[in-house]
């Protein structure tokens, strides 16, 4: 009989099973760096790689300076304060997170579009980039301070409001949100490296656009593989240094503790202005671009081609994001077993976690395809097929997945297994009857937040999925040049309806665990 | 009962260069009530996983009647085979099981037949006085209501000797006293061995005759309850003395 207490002990074999998932994780990235750094060659990256980095990384910074500005404030207020829609507020705000953000670009293009061509040419290119990348930069800024501000406890807030009264609470709060906010920011500005839908849309050339461009319409595989591997590599440089600061506090804010929550007071008139400033920001950041996607159908909706093009796609779709969400998930659990209480365990797979985060999803699907082109027949099944797309998608969202298990496996005490092996139960029995039924929640809701990300993202699918099995942003992203505007809404707006759909179920669900 | 003996032989145990423990001897027979005090950090708690084998010793023995059943670096009696059974400090009750199925799988490396093992189950979960709350979660239970769920486990296993870890430390007075007075009846009523941590002498003194007194890791003193408080040689008990004079 396997002692229970197998899954509490050191040992060598833990730093080995870390290395190896975190080794498969990073892969589908090896074959591109490879190529780059074994080349024999001056590397070609094209004449316009240049700008298009800079406006990149123009783009980027904007974006992290203006997340930070406005979600730092948003995350410590809705964190602190009770106010009219609060619940409702931070719901919204988390869809974009889960939406590509190329339908936010159309729907503004679409809304400047008619109101003039100085309106146009005001939200377009850098200014519009940036608009549109704030659409999912700011929530994930308000969440991280959201969730930094909730992790203090009462007491403290108390001390602080009995100190210097409820500016002093916002002192202290946000002096101790403000680097997990600022570590956000930064994340956020370094995805929007590998994103480029908007660029594509609102005519600015970008890096992660030049890469869709030179694999995707001038079909030169060797090109966008350079320039993938020099982004990479350029992501990486700023990436690091963040995943090192950051995976040392991420590794302690995960674990669960038991603290006095904080009270919400309510503000009275100032609540107003609280609110008003949500409604604002929900509005520059999703309400004008959703009512750009709504204005086309005032002409009429394609339902008809939108149902048939939503049926045609669904079944890929769902399977790309549940197989996406079962592989993060699977590989998350493995990560969780084997990291165990060990905090530079912890630290080192959430930092390399952070990194694989902010790599281009192109280097990955790229990485495949060059093993593909030279894989035997044999292999298709492995690199050509949809499983390949849930693999390289699970890959790319497996942080996600990790914070979700790792947290939910920090939480079970020694003293649970230690109990199981004093009463002689059999590891198998323990792990059934407890540690699975535990991590049960904690396991759905990582599949389905990897699910929803998966879902959001386009560049992977592109490049990766089997002739004839796209998925329904694919779709989307494919029509919206040649397809009638009022079908592209229609699409557009059934996608932000199903994502808000789910994220309304998930919200739920995750409201009922945390009573 | 049969008689039996649990011995440490100079155990020392050492974390990370750390020493929890620096050679300390005791010996727990048969029918005692020996309590481990001393204050937090001073290596109570690792005392107890040493003994129950949950963790091995860095150096010494813990023997059970003269055979050696933990060595350096090495458990070479397994704990569910040592007869040991221990209420821990947090409890360590499984949340997604009622307190009946909670007792239920501490009862599944037993060999008991299924309907022996419940019949068993219903019959401590009543001696412990939680029978009407046997198909709560232990999330709906009360402090109180968990720490007789945790100790029902416990003594549903028949064990030689009933380890208890703090278990009273989070509960109010009021518990604590109702709970204490429980834990010594149904120790004489099934004629267990205790061994009883904590840092405070009262509560050691309502169960417990003998007493070991650990400071930094090794034993100050030990012997019966009442004669180390006569004349306390360790920091612990003369504080506690002093305090006690104070008031």
């Amino acid at each position: 009989m396997i002692s229970c207490l197998w899954l509490e002990r050191p040992g060598a074999w833990r730093m080995a099973g870390v290395i190896g998932v975190l080794f498969l994780a990073a892969l589908p990235a090896a074959p591109l760096f490879l190529q780059v750094i074994l080349a024999h060659e001056p590397l070609s990256l094209g004449g316009a790689f240049g700008t298009a980095l800079w406006n990149s990384f123009a783009v980027a910074i904007a974006t992290g300076v203006l997340a930070f500005a406005f979600g730092l404030p948003a995350g410590v207020l809705s964190a602190l304060y009770e106010f009219r829609g609060r619940a409702a507020f931070l719901a919204i705000a988390m869809l974009p997170a889960l939406v590509p953000s190329f339908l936010w670009a159309i729907g503004w293009a679409t809304l400047t579009g008619r109101i003039s061509p100085a309106v146009t040419d005001l939200i377009s290119r850098q200014t519009g980039c940036v608009l549109v990348f704030l659409a999912g930069a700011v929530p994930l800024v308000l969440i991280a301070s959201h969730v930094a501000a909730i992790g203090l406890s009462g007491s403290q807030i108390d001390a602080a409001r009995l100190a210097g009264g409820e500016k002093a609470v916002l002192r202290y709060v946000s002096g101790a949100a403000a680097v997990p906010a600022a570590l956000a920011a930064l994340l956020s500005a370094v995805l929007t490296l590998s994103d480029p839908g908007p660029g594509q849309i609102l005519a600015l050339r970008t890096a992660a656009s030049e890469i869709l461009t030179s694999f995707s319409s001038l079909y030169d595989f060797n090109l966008a593989g350079c320039q993938c591997a020099v982004l990479a590599m350029l992501v990486l440089l700023l990436a690091a240094p963040l995943a090192w600061l950051a995976a040392p506090r991420l590794s302690v804010q995960i674990m669960a503790r038991q603290t006095r929550s904080l009270r919400r007071p309510g503000l009275g008139r100032a609540a107003i202005w609280i609110t008003a400033s949500f409604t604002l920001l929900i509005a520059g950041t999703i309400a004008m671009p959703v009512l750009g996607l709504l204005l086309p159908l005032l002409r009429g909706i394609d339902f008809a081609q939108a149902s048939g093009v939503v049926g045609r796609t669904s079944v890929n779709t769902l399977v790309y994001a549940g197989g996406a969400g079962v592989v993060a998930t699977l590989l998350a659990l493995l990560l969780a077993l084997f990291v165990g209480r060990d905090n530079r365990l912890r630290s080192i797979c959430l930092g390399v976690g952070l990194a694989i985060l902010a790599l281009p999803p192109a280097l990955g699907s790229l990485g495949i395809m060059h093993m593909a082109a030279g894989a035997p027949a044999w292999t298709d099944p492995l690199l050509r097929s949809r499983a390949t797309v849930c693999f390289v998608l699970g890959l790319r969202f497996l942080p996600a997945a990790v914070v979700l298990t790792m947290r939910a496996w920090q939480s079970m005490p020694v003293s649970w297994v230690q109990a199981a092996e004093l009463h002689g139960i059999s590891l198998a029995l323990y792990v059934r009857r407890v540690v699975i039924p535990f991590l049960l929640p904690s396991t759905a809701a990582a599949i389905a937040l990897v699910a929803l990300l998966a879902t959001a993202d386009v560049g992977t699918v592109l490049l990766l999925h089997p002739p004839g099995k796209t998925s329904f942003p694919l779709a989307i992203f494919t029509v919206m040049a040649n397809a009638p505007e009022s079908l592209v809404a229609s699409l557009c707006l059934a996608y932000l309806g199903l994502a808000a759909g789910l994220l309304a179920v998930m919200w739920t669900f995750m409201r009922r665990q945390a009573r | 009962m049969t008689g039996f003996q649990f011995q440490f032989c100079s155990v020392s145990k050492v974390y990370d260069g750390h020493s929890a423990l620096s050679g300390v001897s005791f010996t727990v027979t048969a029918g005692e009530h020996l309590s481990i005090l001393g204050p937090s950090g001073c290596g109570k708690s690792t005392a107890l996983r040493l003994l129950a084998g949950l963790e091995p010793p860095s150096q010494g023995q813990v023997l059970l009647d003269g055979m050696p059943i933990s060595q350096p670096n090495q458990v070479l009696m397994p704990p569910s085979l040592r007869g040991i059974a221990m209420v821990f400090q947090d409890l360590a009750l499984w949340p997604n099981l009622t307190a009946l199925d909670n007792v239920l799988l501490g009862l599944s490396g037993a060999k008991l037949t299924r309907r022996e093992a419940r019949a068993r189950s219903e019959e401590t979960l009543n001696l412990c006085g939680i029978a009407s709350l046997a198909h709560r979660r232990p999330g709906q239970l009360s402090g109180g209501q968990q720490q007789r769920v945790a100790l029902a486990r416990a003594l549903a296993a028949r064990p030689k000797l009933l380890v208890l870890d703090e278990p009273f430390s989070s509960v109010d007075i009021m518990t604590k006293a109702r709970l204490l007075g429980e834990v010594r009846s149904l120790a004489a009523q099934q004629n267990l061995t205790v061994v009883l941590v904590s840092h405070d002498p009262l509560e050691a003194a309502a169960i417990c005759q003998n007493a070991v007194v650990l400071e930094d890791g090794r034993v100050q003193e030990q012997g019966s309850l009442s004669d180390l408080m006569q004349d306390p040689q360790s920091q612990m008990l003369m504080t506690f003395r002093d305090y006690h004079r104070l008031q």
